[in-house]
């Protein structure tokens, strides 16, 4: 990639993915005017997601660049809009039948999603800050929408506010992180970042210093890294449960794809921020985990515990190294499956009438949902880091390779922090399977997508808990696309 | 001191003062005068820079187009003074939020201050092709940032849809109040399968 | 060869998915029918696999079968595979042979459960788990049974949910062995952080090399992998939840809380006797908290009023036996106890189950008292299991604790102080047992009239099981006769392939001790077995024979009476001088220890992360500029982190 001078070059097939979803979003758009996009949206939607999919697939093998150095294919980036397509295609299958129960459907959502997870394979694919911030805001703009998609309800509509206001605040420190980088390097482009780090950190260090804390800053907020993580429970509880679903798995991803590309890559000469990671994966881990211990609330007590596994996750940036990185994204592909699968299943009994999804309405489940109570626990086992469940292997990864990198105390720290999570994770399937429910357990109603939904998660979860190498090897592989 | 310098200090001080004064007025109309007052003493730093593009987009699609689309909107819903702006935060709480941003402040001076940066180029806001001049920003534009680019067109569009999906009125696929979706959602789980 | 080997535990998955996923669609002799004919196909597998084991040289006594490579990748390799060596030989024999009688057990005791079918899929994913774990070929396989059965025994602990003290019990058991876990997972890492593979047969290859003999890191390592032990098999401070279990159905508490996975921690000791011999002070900690918690679970065991609590704390201070016998490096003998323990020990539950069966349900032995007129079969396969776990010579317990005693004595790791707190816990044990048998079985009948009128004896699918236990309990010894006799211990040199690459670390033998001082063993084992006679005679007197004593008495009056008088007056300065203190001592165990100081933790523990958790939550104020500021403040304190370094 020598073509930094301003040549044009327009390389449309690198842009499939993205295209394919811009596309679809388009059309369903359009169809709004004839009032037919109520019917086909969904369809229209999964049919974006599917091509975009198969695109994507055909780039695995590929590692080029394109639009002057904007825009990379590697299989880094493959990965991560795989991972983006799918999660975003679940929650479509799940919402569907949620927002027709609640009376909030609308075929501009399907258009947001589609949008949104866009922007997530902008940010994934990409060495340049500037294409990494717009894609992070083509993310955002739809998932502030999203969360106050019930505008009948007050919660939602607060949910809504409260994520576009932390969101701002958030960017503007991201932007000038981005800025101060730039000032720094004169240039956006991580890869003469790399070439050149040795220069540019004589030159301005203070700058590459702070501007690599704003960015964990911008980040951080994205992937819920305490202290940056108090809009989380706020929002994913006031959010239509699908959208917060999507939400726990598909923007943290995204943040997690930005970060390892820039702090795994373009910065891991730049010493000393392992110190910083360090500490906040501890900070978030355990307080994710102990506030977690006190909620009423299921979907409030998952919030949290997306916190604590943001935590667990930014272990391996204190960590660094191929080994730690490849564990992370190992992680990251299993926490979308059964996070997902927990919040589809916490989605279902809340198409119920009147549900809040507290704890105490689970009691009774296991009579009226034998199957569907099982699959929770499988959820919830995974979540708490159980084998044979994808969930153990993610945290077995990631933690060797911090034993293996000599942070023992980390390590310590996150193995006890695991066993405080397994209580209240367990809680959900000591009241679904031991307690007494009063009165008749009003069964909900189950559809095609939603068991799809529910099958693909749990085989997944079990499957990659299973067979764990192939995909370690995919991630491993992905990782060997930075060197 | 040269005169570019005197000119710099006082557009800088302005825009400071316009951008701290227009977040403490409760009053959204003042606040709105102060952040065009911010934007145009930016835009003097901008030009002074040799960025004669961005200080003019600046004045002409800030100060100008978006700023007297806020006024209008103020007006239409007739906000007028410090209503409902919620309860003042205490003392203390307020006392953290000054030192806090103090401090923050103070970083940002001791790492500007802790970087030599080099001497600023000649000013070169005369000649036509050069940067910052409207002809060298477009070629940037279409050329090496033609994606980036592109994709601020979709950024605006799906805000575009995203204002409309929150302000547009009700669809057909939503309910028009609590009552009624009350009672069509206690009929919805009988056609359920059991799971 | 070997190629069969993936069957046994694969049977009892296959009967946990039939009945598990038609849960409620079945007919329960359908449901017993395919609970039972896996677990006996599996049995039937592992004598043949065990024969032919033995047909082997004794060299070459190792079967490996590879199903597939699990984890392949990278410099991180592990199979699914498993390993058949004389010790899990005998592993699985123990797991199917017991699993299998007590899964016949069920038919009859669990006939009338309205959770039949569930109860069945737990067992049989139970035994799965055991198989796993005693089957696996490397650490991480293992992992995952360890964690299957931790599973299942807190799904059959709270099999009765809707009794609130099962559901905590389960709960309890559960937390209290996740700590164990925690210890067993970073043990785990350790080794693969120096060995570089989980896989026993490399770790113990190159173990001698990987770590230095007596290092901090062998140590650490192979203490954390004992606290994972601790928390399994219920030794001091994690025993607190085994008492608890026994709220879950007895055959249960017979299977998994007696026989087979309290035993898993001794197991696991054993499989990595390499490392432990590499690391000595590990060694002594395994030795001491073994005797330890022997010596205190059967002072507990004194006082006990129920049935099963009697039996818990007995497990708990015989699993304190076992982990004794790793600890003064007599691994084997460790296995043999165990083994024999599992006969008599699941007997001694399944008669209690019988036994709680015919009283209505009824579990405390102070409304008891002759039964055994009622329930013949019974009493008289309890009473066996009774003389083999005191040691009766000839009985199975004789010959397993009077290995270990002796290894205690005489093993270069062993102390006459081990020797002497192990023969107090040999009389304690004998004494409480006989206690229970006199209350249980004998004297007076205090039980209520409507209780007395439905006394029967169980049905044939419990008896059988009882019977053939009561055998094994007896015969089950005889497999290890002490060398001293002039009999082949062929036990011992079954384990030697798998104990000698440990032993031949250590420049004095552990056994060669042992061969030259019969004359001194000979004298021990006379020593203990007087003891004992004499601890049940007491237990006798005490019971038995004054209560008889006192009736008859009382009936004829006259001259006697001042005799009665006078030993009433014996009684009264034996209990205040003896009894009392004893009582006392064990009362403070149990109520001060047990309760106050290690459930105190476990509960202030989970007070303390409620409490954080609602200080925290004042920072949750619902308010964005609250939010804003901590923000802002993380902020500030990043950058400033970061550039006054």
């Amino acid at each position: 990639m020598t073509d930094y001078v301003s040549t044009l070059s327009i390389d449309i097939g690198l842009i499939g993915p993205e295209l394919a979803l811009l596309i679809a979003a388009a059309v369903i758009l359009l169809l709004i005017f004839t009032r037919k996009a109520d019917r086909f949206a969904t369809a229209i939607g999964l049919i974006g997601l599917v091509v975009s999919m198969v695109l994507t697939v055909r780039q695995w093998d590929v590692k080029v660049g394109g639009f002057s150095g904007m825009v990379t294919v590697d299989q880094f980036a493959v990965l991560f809009k795989l991972l983006f397509a799918v999660a975003s295609g679940l929650t479509l299958l799940l919402a569907e039948r949620y927002f027709h129960a609640k009376h909030i459907a609308r075929p501009e959502f399907t258009a947001l999603l589609l949008v949104s997870t866009m922007g997530m394979m902008v940010m994934a694919g990409t060495t340049d800050l500037i294409v990494i911030f717009l894609g992070l805001e083509i993310m955002s703009v739809p998932l502030y929408v999203m969360a106050g998609f019930n505008r009948r309800s007050l919660e939602s509509n607060e949910s809504g506010i409260k994520y576009f206001i932390m969101g701002a605040f958030a960017t503007g420190f991201l932007l000038m992180g981005i800025a101060l980088i730039y000032g720094a390097s004169e240039t956006t482009d991580l890869r003469r970042i790399v070439t050149d780090f040795s220069y540019i950190a004589t030159n301005a260090k203070l700058f590459l210093f702070t501007g690599a804390a704003l960015m964990m800053v911008g980040f951080g907020f994205k992937v819920g890294a305490v202290p940056f993580h108090s809009w989380i429970p706020d929002v994913y509880q006031g959010a239509p449960t699908p959208v917060t679903a999507f939400f726990s798995v598909a923007p943290k991803a995204a943040g997690f794809a930005a970060l390892l590309r820039i702090f795994a890559y373009g910065l891991k000469d730049l010493g000393a921020l392992s110190d910083v990671w360090w500490i906040l994966a501890v900070l978030t881990m355990t307080v994710g985990n102990i506030l977690a211990l006190r909620q009423e609330n299921v979907k409030r007590m998952l919030a949290y515990s997306s916190i604590a596994h943001a935590g667990y996750m930014l272990v391996a940036l204190a960590v660094g190294g191929a080994d730690a990185a490849s564990a992370v994204i190992f992680y990251l592909i299993g926490y979308t499956l059964f996070n997902l699968g927990g919040f589809t299943v916490v989605a279902l009994l809340e198409t119920r009438a009147g549900s809040r999804a507290d704890f105490s309405e689970m009691a009774g489940l296991s009579k009226a949902h034998p199957y569907l109570t099982a699959t929770l626990a499988l959820f919830m086992f995974s979540l708490s880091g159980f084998p044979p469940t994808v969930g153990f292997f993610g945290k077995f990864y990631l933690f060797s390779a911090a034993v293996k990198g000599g942070f023992i105390w980390l390590t310590v720290i996150g193995v006890m922090n695991s066993f405080v999570s397994v209580y209240y994770y367990l809680r959900v399937v000591k009241v679904s399977y031991f307690d007494q429910i009063e009165g008749r357990f009003v069964p909900a109603p189950l559809s095609a997508g939603v068991l799809f939904v529910l099958i693909v998660t749990a085989v997944g979860t079990l499957g990659f808990g299973l067979f764990p190498d192939n995909v370690l090897e995919i991630a491993r592989r992905a990782i060997q696309a930075f060197a | 001191m040269t005169i570019d310098a005197v000119i710099f200090v006082i557009s800088a001080v302005v825009a400071i003062f316009g951008a701290a004064m227009m977040i403490a007025q409760r009053n959204p109309v003042a606040s709105v005068l102060y952040l065009i007052l911010s934007l145009i003493a930016q835009a003097v730093i901008y030009v002074q820079l040799g960025a004669l593009f961005v200080g003019i987009m600046l004045v002409i699609v800030y100060a100008g187009a978006i700023m007297v689309l806020f006024l209008f909107v103020i007006m239409l819903l007739n906000l007028r003074g410090s209503e409902e702006l919620g309860k003042p935060s205490g003392r203390v709480s307020r006392f953290t939020k000054y030192v806090i941003t103090l401090l923050f402040f103070v970083e940002l001076i001791f790492v500007i201050r802790g970087v030599a940066l080099p001497p600023a180029p000649e000013l070169v806001t005369n000649q036509p092709d050069a940067f910052g001049s409207v002809k060298a920003v477009s070629m940037l534009l279409f050329t090496k940032y033609l994606y980036p680019f592109q994709l601020t067109g979709v950024l605006m569009l799906i805000a575009v849809v995203g204002a409309v999906v929150i302000a547009r009125r009700e669809h057909p696929g939503e309910l028009p109040d609590d009552t009624a979706a009350e009672s069509t959602l206690a009929e919805t789980p009988k056609e359920g399968t059991k799971a | 060869m070997a190629d069969y080997l993936f069957l046994i535990p694969l049977l009892p998955l296959i009967g946990f998915l039939i009945n598990g996923l038609l849960i409620g669609r079945l007919p329960k002799p359908v449901i017993s029918l395919v609970g039972c004919l896996s677990v006996g196909g599996a049995l039937l597998l592992a004598l043949l696999a065990f024969f032919e084991l033995k047909g082997l040289p004794v060299e070459a006594r190792v079967m490996q079968q590879v199903l597939f490579a699990w984890i392949p990748s990278g410099s991180f390799h592990v199979d699914i595979a498993f390993l058949l060596d004389p010790l899990s030989a005998v592993m699985i024999l123990v797991v199917t042979g017991v699993g299998f009688l007590i899964h016949v057990y069920s038919v009859g005791y669990m006939h009338h459960d309205e959770g039949y079918g569930r109860y069945f899929a737990y067992l049989n994913l139970f035994t799965f788990s055991m198989l796993m774990l005693v089957l696996a070929n490397n650490f991480l396989l293992m992992f995952v049974g360890w964690e299957g059965v931790g599973l299942c025994s807190y799904l059959l602990i709270g099999f009765w949910f809707e009794k609130k003290s099962a559901s905590d019990a389960g709960k309890k058991a559960f937390i209290v062995n996740r700590i164990g876990d925690f210890g067993f997972l970073l043990g785990m890492f350790i080794i693969f952080w120096q060995v570089g593979s989980l896989d026993f047969a490399t770790v113990m290859e190159k173990a001698p090399t990987a770590f230095s003999f007596g290092g901090g890191l062998i140590t650490a390592a192979c203490l954390l992998l004992f606290v994972g032990a601790i928390g399994k098999s219920a030794q001091i401070p994690l025993f607190v939840w085994l008492p608890d279990a026994m709220e879950g159905p007895t055959p249960v508490s017979a299977l998994i809380h007696a026989a087979t996975m309290v035993t898993a921690g001794v197991y696991m000791v054993v499989r990595s006797n390499v490392l432990y011999m590499m690391a000595p002070d590990a060694l002594l900690v395994v030795a001491i908290i073994g005797a330890a918690t022997a010596l205190f679970a059967a002072t507990i065991g004194l006082v006990q009023n129920d049935i099963k609590r009697v039996l818990a704390y007995s497990t708990v201070s015989q699993l304190g036996y076992m982990f004794l016998a790793c600890g003064v490096a007599a691994f084997s003998a460790g296995i043999f106890h165990l083994m024999t323990h599992a006969f008599f020990k699941a007997l001694l539950f399944l008669g209690a189950g019988s036994v709680i069966h015919a009283m209505s349900g009824e579990q405390d032995i102070r409304k008891m008292g002759g039964l055994r007129k009622y329930i013949r079969i019974t009493y008289l396969t309890f009473l066996l299991a009774t003389l083999a776990i005191a040691g009766i010579p000839g009985m199975s317990g004789f010959f397993s604790k009077d290995e270990i005693l002796w290894q205690a004595f005489s093993s270069g790791h062993g102390s006459p102080i081990f020797w002497a707190i192990g023969l107090v816990t040999a009389l304690l044990t004998t004494f409480y047992m006989f206690r229970l048998v006199y209350l249980t079985f004998h004297g007076t009948e205090r039980m209520d009239t409507e209780t007395k009128h439905h006394l029967h004896e169980s049905p044939r699918s419990m008896t059988v099981p009882l019977m053939i236990l009561g055998v094994l309990s007896v015969v089950g010894g005889w497999v290890g006769l002490p060398a001293v006799f002039g009999a082949t211990n062929y036990f011992e040199h079954w384990l030697d392939p798998v104990t000698a690459k440990g032993s031949e670390l250590v420049s004095e033998s552990v056994h060669a001790s042992g061969g030259g001082n019969a004359g001194l063993e000979m004298t021990l084992m006379f020593v203990t077995v007087l003891l004992v006679i004499g601890a049940w005679m007491l237990a006798r007197y005490m019971y038995v024979r004054h209560t008889e004593t006192a009736t008859r008495v009382r009936e004829k009056a006259g001259g006697l009476y001042t005799v009665l008088l006078n030993k009433y007056y014996i009684d009264e300065i034996y209990g205040f001088l003896i009894v009392r203190p004893f009582v006392g001592l064990s009362t403070f165990f149990w109520k001060i220890i047990d309760v106050l100081v290690i459930d105190g933790f476990v509960n202030g523990l989970a007070r303390l992360g409620a409490l954080s958790s609602d200080l925290l939550r004042f920072v949750q104020t619902g308010r964005v500029r609250s939010y804003a500021t901590l923000f802002a403040a993380g902020v500030v304190l990043v950058i400033g982190f970061l550039i006054l370094r």
